[in-house]
């Protein structure tokens, strides 16, 4: 499948999304950030062009023959060229669709999350820096394109996590998201080494055709696992998950737009986007197969028990996307995909949502919150219910029809245990999920009053209605986007006709059972008149603080760090610094001065003795010539 | 006795002298005095190659008159040394002009 030029038009289209937000960066950063009604006005334009830009390219290229590809080299250095460009295939024109759509709604619902903030006009230019990184990640045309634009995208997330870097836990929160991404990238960037070195062409469509065939079946699963390093930091899987829901730290709007939606997406689009090339090698997605779930599990049990807003909804993006990665890792392209769609809208509504109320009651504690009147918010509390039942994926909402296409795909593996992982992980999500909405339902009578205040104080109800505008769009996604699974089925499946992942009949009542189960649960324990809003794990006390405490994962890294980094390998610097490093030039000084030392007794000031010295070397070099 | 090997020797002989007294005379005159017979040493050769081998014999006597006119100068420029010297340490020995020393 050779790829054809874009057209003038589709070139301006693109290169207006591509740019766009960067000049609103430098713009509000550089010249307007001082005012910021003009820097809002700036930035939204910047974004709203990019949206009109991406739904308009997405709809003109419904039912596309050939991928576009549109390329400038950067640099040729020997037979490695590294070329700019974007490559607009149906995959990359969805998530395309998805970040703009979702970047614009949270810049509009950031004009009054925000309101009042002294720091409003660096916010806008931050979150234009993302908007920029993120759309060129996404049409990337080659891997170290899409590396760099990884990069600034991590960037740009530890400048809006530690965006109130006055508080100190946001300021380390932001540290420790940019660390633990990190890590992952260093196996990202040297599986991109490898494929350069044995395959010397970085371009996605070069990868996905060509590398089963030219790399080794082991250097292909070799590459492949290091590049899935990368996806485990950014989209914070099995051992570097702890950095999400630290990540909560920034203000709510970061969090739907970053840490939902868009950026640790981009992980399980990163494996969406080669998978041709990760299918080439069933090691590497049985790995991928393997993280999804042990994330997936780790961390819904983690959001069993939180009690912060956030914290409940960033435990379930890690899960979902624990999820997705488990749909990838079965070989379901386009159920892996589909979930990415229909998470992104379902998770930003419900941060979003989340982000009402923490801004009106000035706390993060859904408990508080809920004796405090949440129930009182009638049109943020009718979406936080609409995305929380499509997270649990109750039907007709667009979590269900997603999951269960996920669910399909892991039903035809041979091995059933995929399959029980994924129901188990749908009943715990929605356990989780309706825990927190039956408790903002039933405020619990308890005997501590109601709080009142706090946030922000008064808010002006067109803050509060920029707010809301944005949760009735995304809403409207939420419910009607499942129906559309078909449609995009075909479009993401374009050259590979009639291929349609099985479905099985039984499946469908099983899940319908499974969340039942789950929402059941939480109905006796948190719904039902006179219920003791206590779950069954404050029963287990052991169990409770596991998961309070996150598996302990934050503390084996506390100790690696204490035992492995700072007591060996910084000991090791140290005494290397002190002996190698520094007693190295010690002794060159002393070395220098020593020579100096000795020679010096040549001089000893009488003239006689320096023409000797003279005649005698004179004489040995004649000798020399005499001589040879 | 009339060839160029004797002419030859003499050279090396009056050269080795003055180096000889140039490294072991301490004085800075008698030094002086070595450095001009090593010079008239050169000047021996000079004439002595022009005389037995060279056609032109006006080239070897310009070179020795200028050897000569050289010598004069080096003369004059240190004895007015050796004298400004003297005026500071109130000697003309060499190792009394020792503030070089390492």
């Amino acid at each position: 499948m050779t790829p054809a030029a874009p057209n003038d038009y589709v070139l301006g289209l693109a290169l207006l999304t591509m740019g766009l937000p960067l000049l609103a960066f430098f713009l509000v950063f550089f010249l307007t950030r001082r005012s910021v009604g003009l820097s809002c006005f700036i930035s939204l334009a910047c974004s709203a062009v990019p949206l009109l830009c991406a739904w308009s390219l997405l709809l003109g290229h419904w039912r596309m023959p050939v991928p576009l590809l549109w390329e400038v080299v950067w640099m040729s250095s020997g037979g490695a060229t590294a070329t700019f460009g974007f490559l607009l295939d149906p995959l990359s024109l969805l998530m395309l669709t998805i970040v703009t759509s979702i970047s614009f709604l949270v810049q509009v619902y950031s004009l009054g999350y925000m309101a009042g903030d002294p720091g409003k006009g660096k916010y806008y230019a931050f979150l234009s820096l993302f908007a920029w990184s993120m759309i060129s990640l996404v049409v990337a045309s080659g891997l170290l394109q899409l590396y760099i634009f990884w990069e600034l995208v991590g960037l740009s997330s530890y400048l809006l996590i530690g965006f109130w870097h006055h508080k100190f836990s946001a300021s380390e929160a932001g540290k420790k998201a940019f660390v633990m991404t990190r890590l992952g990238d260093l196996g990202f960037f040297l599986g991109i080494i490898v494929i350069l070195l044995h395959l010397g062409d970085l371009s996605i469509l070069g990868l996905n055709q060509n590398a089963a065939l030219k790399l080794g079946p082991g250097l292909l699963t070799a590459s492949a696992l290091l590049i899935f390093c990368g996806v485990v930091g950014k989209s914070a899987q099995f051992p570097l998950l702890t950095w999400l829901p630290d990540a909560m730290e920034g203000p709510t709007p970061v969090s739907a737009l970053l840490h939902s939606a868009t950026m640790v997406a981009a992980g399980v689009y990163l494996v969406s986007r080669i998978f041709p090339f990760y299918q080439a090698s069933p090691e590497a997605l049985a790995v991928v197969l393997a993280i999804g779930a042990v994330t997936m599990l780790l961390s819904s049990t983690m959001a069993m028990v939180a009690r912060d807003i956030k914290q409940v909804w960033a435990y379930s993006t890690v899960s979902q996307l624990g999820f997705m990665l488990m749909g990838l890792g079965a070989g379901g392209y386009f159920a892996g995909v589909f979930h990415l769609t229909t998470h992104a809208a379902f998770k930003a509504l419900l941060f979003l949502c989340s982000g009402v109320f923490i801004h009106h009651f000035g706390t993060n504690d859904f408990f508080v919150m809920s004796r405090s009147g949440a129930r009182g918010l009638k049109a943020p509390m009718i979406c936080l219910s609409v995305a929380g039942a499509a997270l649990s994926g109750v039907w007709p909402l667009a979590g269900f029809f997603s999951k269960e296409s996920v669910m399909g795909v892991l039903a035809g593996l041979s091995n059933p245990l995929w399959l029980v992982v994924g129901l188990l992980g749908a009943a715990m999500t929605a356990y989780y999920t309706f825990r927190l909405l039956f408790v903002m339902w039933r405020p619990c009578e308890s005997a501590e009053d109601p709080l009142h205040g706090g946030g922000h104080g008064e808010h002006a109800a067109w803050a509060y209605w920029v707010m809301v505008l944005p949760l009735i769009a995304l809403a409207v996604f939420t419910v009607f986007l499942g129906w559309g699974g078909r449609g995009l089925e075909a479009f993401l499946r374009w050259h590979q006709e009639g291929v349609a992942e099985a479905h099985h009949g039984w499946l469908v009542w099983a899940s319908v059972l499974v969340v039942a189960s789950g929402v059941g649960l939480a109905w006796l324990e948190f719904g039902r008149a006179g219920a003791a809003q206590a779950g069954f794990l404050s029963h287990l006390p052991a169990l409770e603080r596991l998961f309070a405490r996150r598996w302990y994962l934050d503390d084996l890294y506390r100790l690696l760090l204490d035992y492995v980094v700072y007591g060996f390998f910084s000991r090791l610097f140290t005494i290397n610094d002190r002996r190698v490093v520094d007693g190295g030039i010690d002794g060159f000084c002393r070395g220098t001065a020593g020579a100096g030392w000795l020679l010096s007794f040549l001089q000893s000031g009488l003239l006689q003795f320096n023409l000797f010295s003279m005649v005698l070397v004179i004489a040995l070099v004649g000798l020399y010539f005499l001589l040879v | 006795m009339n060839s160029l090997n004797t002419y030859l020797f003499m050279a090396l002989l009056l050269f080795c002298i003055g180096l000889l007294g140039l490294l072991k005379r301490r004085s800075l005159i008698g030094m002086l005095i070595s450095v001009e017979l090593m010079l008239n040493a050169a000047g021996l050769n000079f004439m002595a190659f022009n005389r037995f081998l060279a056609p032109d014999p006006a080239v070897g006597q310009v070179m020795v008159l200028f050897i000569m006119g050289i010598a004069a100068a080096e003369a004059a420029i240190a004895l007015s040394l050796i004298l400004a010297l003297f005026r500071k340490i109130r000697s003309v020995n060499v190792e009394q002009a020792r503030q070089l020393k390492g």
